[in-house]
C-alpha cells in the first residue's frame, strides 16, 4: 500500500508542523479537562461538545458577517469576532452544564458527575446533529492561502495563525493561573477544597471560573478547527474530545504544563510517530492506524508512568 | 520489590502484544477474490406473501436520508416513489417503505431488518455498496429480491464465500467498467503517468480503489502510494503531506463527496495545479456547492452515458415537476426509476387473487425480475446470472468542474 517514498527533509518538517498543528488544538480542548479534573476530580466528558459548540457559534458569526463574501483586512477582524462569539457561547454552555448537571451532583457518589457528563455529551451532539439534519457545515473560506518557508520549514499561514495563537492562549491562561489571585484561588481549591473555603475562597464561585477558563480555550479552538479544516458537524466533538483527554492523561491530568505537552505529544505521535513506523521495513500502516498509535501511546505510557509525563503530586497541579 | 513490578508490567505488554497479533489475524480480509467462472446460488428462503384486500404492496427503499449523504439518498427515494405514484395492481395500490440507512454497513443490515419486518415484497437498494454488502445474506436469507439502482461496487455481485446472491441485482453497472475507463482517462487522455490514491475504506472505496488500481498499471501507469480514511474524516493534512512528497500526476479518489469536499479544500491550499479525479461518488452537485472554487478542474466520471434517450427525457421532465429537483443533480436517479419499474411490473405479473387476498409467490417474483427486459429510463435493462445489468451500451461518462458545473467530456 504505501511504497518507499524518498523521504525528504522537507517531508518530515511538514508532517512535523502538521503534528503540531493537530496538537496544538488536543492541547487547547485538554486545558479543560485538566482543570475541572484539579479543582472536582471529575473527568468533564461534555467537554468536546462545549468545543464543538463553540466551532459551530464561530461559524454563525462567520456567515453573519458575510462568510464567503469577506475580503480584505475586514476578514481579520471577522476572525476575531468570530472567535470571541465562539468564547462566549461555550462558556455560557459550559456555565449552564456547571450549573444544572453538575453542581446538583458535587456531593454525589464520584460515578454520578460522569454519569451526568455523558448524558450532556450525548444530548447536546444529537441536538445539534438534529438541529443540522446530521450534514456537515463547510466553513467561510477566507484564511489568505499561501505559506512561509525558513530553511526546511514550510508553514501555511494558517497554520501558524493557529499554531501562534493557541500558544498564546496558553500563555495567558498560565499568567492567570500563576499570577493573579483568582489563579491562587484555583490552586488552593485544588490543593484542598475544604481548607481553601476556610481560608475564605468562593469555591463554588472558584469552580465555575475553571469552567469559564476551560470553555474559553474550547471556543477558541473550535473556531481554530473550523478555519483549518473547514468541515464541522455535530459529532465533531467526540473525536477530538476522547483525543483531548488522551492527552491530559498523557500529561498527568490535573497538571496544565502536562496538558499542553501531551496534546502536543499526542499530535506528533500521530503524524511523525506514523511516519517513522513507516520506515521500519515491512511496516506499511495507513491514515486510519493514526488512532491506535495514539491509544497505544496512552497505554505505554501509563503501564510504565501511570501518573502521566507530568507527574508530580502537588505544585503544578491547578 | 522494583524487578518483580518491572517483570510483570512486562509481562502485561507481552500478553497485549500477543492480543493484539491474535487480533490483527481475525481482522484480515479474506483474499479469495473470486473473479468469474460458474454461478451457483445460495439457498434463498423463498416464501409467499399474502396481502389482505384494501392493504397496499410494499416496496422497500433502503439509501443515506438523513447526514453528510442524504444528497445521494434522497433523490433516487423520490425516483423510487414516482415510479409507485398512483400504480394500482388488482386493486393494490403501492407503498414504498423508506429506511435510513446512512449508507453504512450497519445502517444497511438494520434497514434489512426492518424493512423484511415490515413485510415488504421487494426492495430498491441498498443505495450504497457497503450497505449492500451487509444486507445481501437478510434478504437472501429472507427471499426478498433487492435492486441496487447506484452500487457499483465488484463485491455485491462476487461475493467473498463464491455463492452469488440470488436475491441480488442492479439496475447500475459494475466499477469493473468504470475502472478501467477511468484508468484509461487518466494515463491516455489526460497524461497522467503517476498516481496516488485516496479510498474510503468501505466496500465502495476499496473496490473502486482496486479496479483501478489494476487498469491503471496495466496501462503503464505507476502507483505512488494510496491511503484509505474512514466516512466522516475531515483532516487529511497528514495525507496531503504525503501526496505532496510523492508529487503524482494525478490524485484519484475513490469514495463519496461528503469526504471528498474537504480533501479537496486541504489538497488544493498545498497543490494547486495537481489533477484530480474522483468517480460517481462524488459527481453530485453537493461537491460543488461545498467545495466552491476548490472544485474548479477536478474531473469526475459515471458509470453510465450521458442519457439523451427519449424515454430518459419523459422520466426527466416528470422527475423535475414532480419533486423540484434538478434530474442530473445526483446519479442515479433514472436507474431507481427503472429499479423500482422492474420491480412493479413483476408483481403485476406473479400476483395471484385467491380467497379475497393477493398471493406473491417471492420465489416467482425473483424469477420475473431476473427475466426482466425493458426498455428503461436509463436505456436497456437486462440482468446476467450474477444479476448484473447487461442490457445496454455501457460507456462510462466522464465531467470536468467548470465555472461551477458539471461539463461532459466528449472524447
Amino acid at each position: 500500500m504505501h511504497p518507499a517514498l524518498t523521504l525528504s527533509v522537507s517531508f518530515w518538517s511538514d508532517q512535523f508542523v502538521n503534528g503540531l498543528t493537530t496538537g496544538s488544538i488536543y492541547a487547547l480542548i485538554a486545558l479543560g479537562y485538566t482543570m475541572v479534573y484539579g479543582v472536582l476530580k471529575m473527568i468533564n466528558f461534555a467537554h468536546g461538545e462545549v468545543f464543538m459548540l463553540g466551532s459551530f457559534a464561530g461559524y454563525g458569526a462567520l456567515v453573519v458577517m458575510g462568510g464567503n463574501d469577506l475580503s480584505g483586512p475586514v476578514i481579520a477582524l471577522a476572525i476575531l469576532g468570530a472567535i470571541i462569539v465562539a468564547m462566549a457561547a461555550s462558556v455560557s454552555a459550559s456555565v449552564v452544564i456547571e450549573r444544572l448537571a453538575y453542581r446538583p451532583l458535587r456531593n454525589a457518589p464520584r460515578l454520578a458527575p460522569l454519569i451526568s457528563a455523558i448524558g450532556v455529551s450525548i444530548f447536546l451532539q444529537y441536538l445539534v446533529l438534529e438541529q443540522t439534519s446530521a450534514r456537515a457545515k463547510f466553513y467561510p473560506d477566507i484564511f489568505p492561502r499561501g505559506s512561509l518557508s525558513a530553511g526546511p520549514f514550510e508553514i501555511t499561514y494558517i497554520q501558524l495563525f493557529l499554531i501562534a495563537s493557541s500558544v498564546a492562549m496558553m500563555a495567558l491562561l498560565y499568567a492567570i493561573i500563576q499570577r493573579t489571585r483568582l489563579g491562587r484561588a484555583i490552586r488552593a481549591v485544588a490543593e484542598n477544597p475544604t481548607n481553601a473555603s476556610l481560608m475564605g475562597v468562593d469555591v463554588n464561585r472558584t469552580i465555575v471560573v475553571v469552567f469559564i477558563l476551560g470553555a474559553a480555550m474550547a471556543g477558541v479552538a473550535g473556531v481554530l478547527y473550523g478555519l483549518f479544516f473547514q468541515t464541522i458537524r455535530g459529532s465533531m466533538g467526540f473525536i477530538p474530545g476522547i483525543k483531548a483527554f488522551t492527552a491530559a492523561v498523557l500529561g498527568g491530568i490535573g497538571s496544565i504544563p502536562g496538558a499542553m505537552a501531551g496534546g502536543y505529544v499526542l499530535g506528533l505521535a500521530e503524524t511523525v510517530g506514523r511516519e517513522l513506523l513507516n520506515e521500519l521495513p515491512g511496516v506499511s500502516l495507513g491514515n486510519q492506524w493514526r488512532d491506535v498509535i495514539a491509544f497505544t501511546l496512552l497505554v505505554t505510557i501509563l503501564i510504565f508512568r501511570p501518573t502521566g509525563i507530568f507527574a508530580q503530586r502537588s505544585t503544578t497541579r491547578a | 520489590m522494583i524487578g518483580r513490578h518491572g517483570r510483570s508490567r512486562f509481562a502485561w505488554l507481552l500478553l497485549l502484544a500477543a492480543l493484539a497479533a491474535v487480533f490483527a489475524v481475525a481482522c484480515g480480509g479474506d483474499d479469495d477474490d473470486d473473479t468469474g467462472g460458474d454461478v451457483t446460488y445460495g439457498k434463498a428462503g423463498f416464501k409467499t406473501v399474502e396481502i389482505e384486500s384494501g392493504q397496499p404492496i410494499k416496496i422497500g427503499y433502503s439509501g443515506p436520508l438523513s447526514g453528510d449523504l442524504k444528497g445521494i439518498g434522497e433523490p433516487i427515494q423520490k425516483a423510487v416513489e414516482l415510479a409507485a405514484k398512483d400504480k394500482t395492481i388488482k386493486g393494490h395500490s403501492i407503498q414504498v417503505v423508506s429506511k435510513d440507512d446512512l449508507c453504512s454497513a450497519d445502517g444497511g443490515a438494520s434497514a434489512a431488518t426492518q424493512l423484511l419486518q415490515d413485510g415488504v415484497v421487494a426492495v430498491v437498494g441498498p443505495v450504497c455498496s457497503g450497505a449492500v454488502v451487509a444486507a445481501q445474506p437478510q434478504y437472501e436469507q429472507a427471499g426478498v429480491t433487492h435492486v441496487s439502482p447506484s452500487s457499483t461496487a465488484h463485491k455485491p455481485t462476487y461475493p467473498d464465500r463464491g455463492q452469488v446472491f440470488q436475491t441480488f441485482l442492479r439496475t447500475t453497472y459494475s466499477d469493473d467498467i468504470q475502472g478501467p475507463a477511468q484508468a484509461k482517462f487518466a494515463y491516455q487522455t489526460l497524461g497522467a503517468k503517476t498516481a496516488y490514491i485516496v479510498y474510503d475504506t468501505d466496500a465502495y472505496g476499496t473496490g473502486l480503489r482496486d479496479a483501478f488500481q489494476k487498469a491503471y498499471e496495466k496501462e503503464g501507469g505507476k502507483i505512488l502510494g494510496s491511503e484509505g480514511y474512514e466516512k466522516k474524516q475531515t483532516d487529511f493534512k497528514a495525507v496531503v503531506t504525503n501526496i505532496k512528497n510523492a508529487n503524482p500526476d494525478i490524485v484519484y479518489f475513490a469514495g463519496f463527496y461528503s469526504e471528498a469536499t474537504p480533501f479537496i479544500k486541504q489538497l488544493r491550499a498545498e497543490m494547486k495545479d495537481v489533477k484530480f479525479l474522483g468517480g460517481d461518488g462524488v459527481k453530485n452537485d453537493e461537491f460543488i456547492k461545498g467545495a466552491g472554487a476548490d472544485a474548479e478542474g477536478a474531473y469526475l466520471s459515471l458509470p453510465s452515458p450521458v442519457y439523451t434517450g427519449e424515454a430518459y427525457k419523459t422520466f426527466g421532465d416528470l422527475y423535475e415537476k414532480e419533486t423540484g429537483i434538478k434530474r442530473d443533480a445526483s446519479p442515479f436517479v433514472a436507474e431507481a426509476y427503472d429499479a423500482a419499474t422492474v420491480i412493479i411490473r413483476a408483481i403485476e405479473k406473479v400476483a395471484q387473487e385467491k380467497d379475497g387476498k393477493l398471493v406473491i409467490d417471492l420465489a416467482k417474483l425473483n424469477e420475473e425480475i431476473r427475466k426482466t427486459e425493458i426498455d428503461g429510463a436509463s436505456g436497456k435493462i437486462k440482468f446476467d446470472a450474477r444479476g448484473e445489468n447487461v442490457g445496454g451500451a455501457t460507456p462510462v461518462s466522464l465531467f470536468q468542474v467548470k465555472s461551477g458545473k458539471f461539463e461532459e467530456i466528449r472524447q
